[in-house]
């Protein structure tokens, strides 16, 4: 986990499944900070229900302190999984990190 | 005529074990040279099917040699894919939760056919039309 130029990132990367469950919660808890967030998901290999799970909690928590969050994700069966779910609509997902990053770069320079 | 493959695999119902299980079946379905999109979605769904076993089947405290989780997978001579997963714990109807249950709905998402036995520990058997 990195903090630079405002943004909080958040890397994470190989399979994202149960048995990451507590480690994936506690790397998806935000500080108090008020900095947006980049989920750099990009070398993640395989995710699932359990890490979407965690993943909606942590938008949920930005979303009551008003941090905008920006999700990158390249791996097709990760895209795949958001749309099987019905949960495309509850993240905002980029497949690079530039197009994230100006899209909380955007929203911050309201 | 191809004849029909089959895997087999039992396991301890702990999260340890349905990630080494889900990569079996990945072996499984290369082996049968599975297109990748259906094999990412078969594997998808197996390992929701396990998670479901591990997060819910069975009760704190139960004895773990009998908390298992079971996967057949065959594979017919006309291509279709018949996939179990089965425990031998409790299938509970819960009210769904805000931000959980997606489980399932992927299931059904990806599933051509999905029916859930829950006559003797609960058997989720899921049919998928195979794409090589």
């Amino acid at each position: 986990m990195s903090a630079g130029n405002a943004v909080k990132i958040i890397r994470l990367s190989g399979e994202l499944e149960i048995s990451r469950k507590y480690g994936l919660r506690a790397a998806l808890t935000l500080s108090e900070d008020a900095a947006p967030v980049l989920l750099d998901l990009g070398e993640v290999t395989y995710a699932d229900s359990i890490a979407l799970t965690e993943l909606l909690r942590l938008c949920v928590d930005a979303q009551r302190s008003d941090r905008p969050v920006a999700m990158v994700i390249k791996t097709p069966q990760f895209a795949r999984l958001v749309q099987y779910a019905g949960l495309a609509g509850a993240f905002k997902i980029f497949d690079d990190e530039t197009a994230a990053r100006e899209y909380l770069a955007g929203l911050t320079r309201r | 005529m191809p004849r029909a493959s089959q895997l087999h695999l039992h396991c301890p119902a702990q999260s340890q074990y349905v990630a080494p299980v889900r990569h079996a079946l990945t072996a499984f379905l290369e082996a049968l040279e599975f297109e990748r999109q259906s094999l990412e979605d078969i594997t998808t769904a197996a390992g929701e099917a396990l998670a479901n076993i591990v997060e819910h089947a069975y009760v704190k405290g139960a004895c773990p040699a009998e908390c298992y989780f079971d996967l057949r997978a065959s594979v017919n001579r006309r291509g279709r894919l018949c996939l179990d997963v089965c425990d031998g714990g409790l299938f509970l109807e819960r009210a769904p939760l805000p931000g959980r249950g997606f489980g399932l709905r992927i299931i059904r998402a990806i599933a051509g056919e999905l029916t859930i036995d829950t006559s003797s520990g609960t058997r989720v058997r899921m049919t998928f039309d195979c794409k090589k």
